[in-house]
């Protein structure tokens, strides 16, 4: 139910579909331009207190972030075509100054990478140490986030996937 | 955008992605104010029996510059007040993640003349009129993120027993945590006021008399790794004697998880034997001692030893 709430707030408070996508010049149209749309945000939480005496956790439009702010990653896709379309994959390659910490409440896991490389839950994933050997992987490691949709995606069919991440 | 060219770009950025982390393991900075943090995400998917890619829009945030300062007096408990001026020692932070210059302002709590601030030019902790220059407008110099800064707080002879306040203060802006300064942060983005409020202050109690000898202890790693087993650390006991003082003694437990090195101790660039003999100090088993015998009014001696981290 909270999932829900949550998900319904994110969604009104990102534009989704073609906004910036319409926006790019006509050579990066053609080659974005498909049946698939999608969507990248940066979002901080800001909480508030309900009048059922809650806590009321809304996503929005960051104003400023320092070191140590959380911050929320939020990809929204949209199949805007008349077929399904398969073998669907979003990725995020992190920003150089963003650790990332876990995915957000409601949102499936990703998977996640430490090379770009390799991907799978953080527990399987291994670093290379300075001696040669190598060590568990930790959230701080994680370079690259994706998610891959296993089902083909039906035609106007949309949704979102959120990780949440540390700015060092 | 082909899917090997996504590839290839991916591996490009993967190489990149390394170096920097073998970089950031050595010291693990805050991220500078005005950077922007850039994010595209792509997206994969099969139509029509071939695989085709896309990049997602690029949202980009501005960090914020974050005000903090930290202020620390060298040393500790009262500071006695001699026929001379007395030069007491403060270190300041700059904890902000941006360039920051602050003010600072040096008081008696009892009233009168306002000692003056100085700036320690060559950092070697001993107040040189000749050399430490006074801080200017009551500021201090730019300071870069995580830099520090020693100043000495002059406070004039003759001033009665009292109590010194150093406050330092953020240039752009001091008060309650999440205060906002819009566009007055490094790069053209937003200042914000930090956990310490960006300001900081230090009260430290005066007494008339010869004040109390000052021990200050440093450390040292070899290696540009950090603290890692089979590292050596070099402690340096320096003590400070105000006044003199008879039958002094410095000593110091050897600290747990490091071995004493043998042969390491020294005493004013001596090298002193480990064993209880002749030379003034040794090593027990358990830490190092080494007896100054009467000391002369102002007076240092330095105490040198190495542990190595087990």
């Amino acid at each position: 139910m909270t999932l829900r709430i949550l998900l319904a707030v994110v969604m009104a408070a990102i534009p989704l579909v073609t906004g910036p996508l319409a926006a790019r010049p006509a050579g990066q149209a053609a080659r974005a331009g498909g049946p698939l749309e999608i969507t990248s945000s940066m979002m901080v939480e800001r909480r508030s207190a309900a009048a059922d005496g809650t806590t009321r956790v809304t996503l929005v439009k960051p104003t400023r972030v320092s070191p140590g702010d959380r911050i929320i990653f939020v990809l929204a896709y949209h199949n805007v075509g008349t077929q399904p379309l398969s073998d669907v994959v979003l990725a995020n390659p992190l920003p150089r100054a963003i650790a990332y910490r876990s995915a957000s409440p409601g949102s499936p896991a990703p998977e996640v990478s430490v090379d770009g490389k390799t991907y799978g839950a953080l527990a399987a994933l291994r670093m290379p140490a300075l001696d040669g050997s190598t060590r568990a992987a930790g959230a701080d490691d994680v370079t690259h986030v994706r998610w891959r949709i296993a089902t083909p995606l039906a035609a106007g069919a949309q949704g979102q996937f959120a990780f949440q991440a540390v700015l060092k | 955008m082909t899917t090997k060219d996504a590839i290839g770009r991916a591996v490009a950025s993967l190489v990149l992605a390394g170096a920097a982390l073998l970089g950031s393991g050595v010291a693990q900075a805050e991220t500078r104010a005005g950077t922007p943090i850039v994010n595209t995400a792509g997206l994969r998917y099969q139509a029509d029996g071939e695989t085709r890619a896309l990049e997602s829009n690029t949202v980009t945030l501005l960090v914020a510059e974050r005000l903090d300062v930290r202020l620390l007096r060298e040393g500790d408990g009262p500071v006695g007040l001699a026929a001379d001026t007395a030069a007491i020692p403060f270190v300041l932070t700059n904890a902000t993640n941006g360039s920051e210059s602050f003010a600072v302002t040096a008081t008696l709590v009892a009233g009168g003349i306002a000692p003056l601030l100085a700036i320690d030019s060559d950092g070697d902790g001993r107040y040189d009129p000749a050399h430490d220059i006074a801080v200017a407008d009551g500021a201090t110099p730019v300071l870069a993120p995580g830099a520090t800064l020693r100043l000495f707080a002059l406070v004039a002879a003759g001033t009665v027993a009292d109590s010194l306040v150093v406050t330092a203060r953020a240039a752009t802006g001091s008060g309650r945590a999440g205060s906002a300064f819009d566009g007055r942060g490094d790069g053209g983005g937003d200042a914000v006021v930090g956990p310490t409020g960006a300001a900081a202050t230090v009260t430290v109690p005066l007494r008339t008399g010869a004040a109390d000898p000052v021990l200050i202890k440093t450390q040292s790693v070899t290696g540009a790794d950090g603290a890692r087993r089979g590292g050596i650390i070099t402690y340096t006991l320096e003590a400070r004697f105000p006044g003199s003082a008879r039958a002094a003694v410095i000593a110091d437990l050897i600290p747990a998880g490091t071995r004493f090195v043998p042969g390491s101790l020294r005493f004013d660039d001596a090298v002193l034997t480990d064993a209880a003999d002749a030379d003034p100090g040794g090593f027990d088993g358990r830490g190092i001692a080494v007896a100054l015998g009467d000391v002369a009014a102002a007076s240092t001696h330095v105490v040198q030893f190495k542990t190595q981290i087990q």
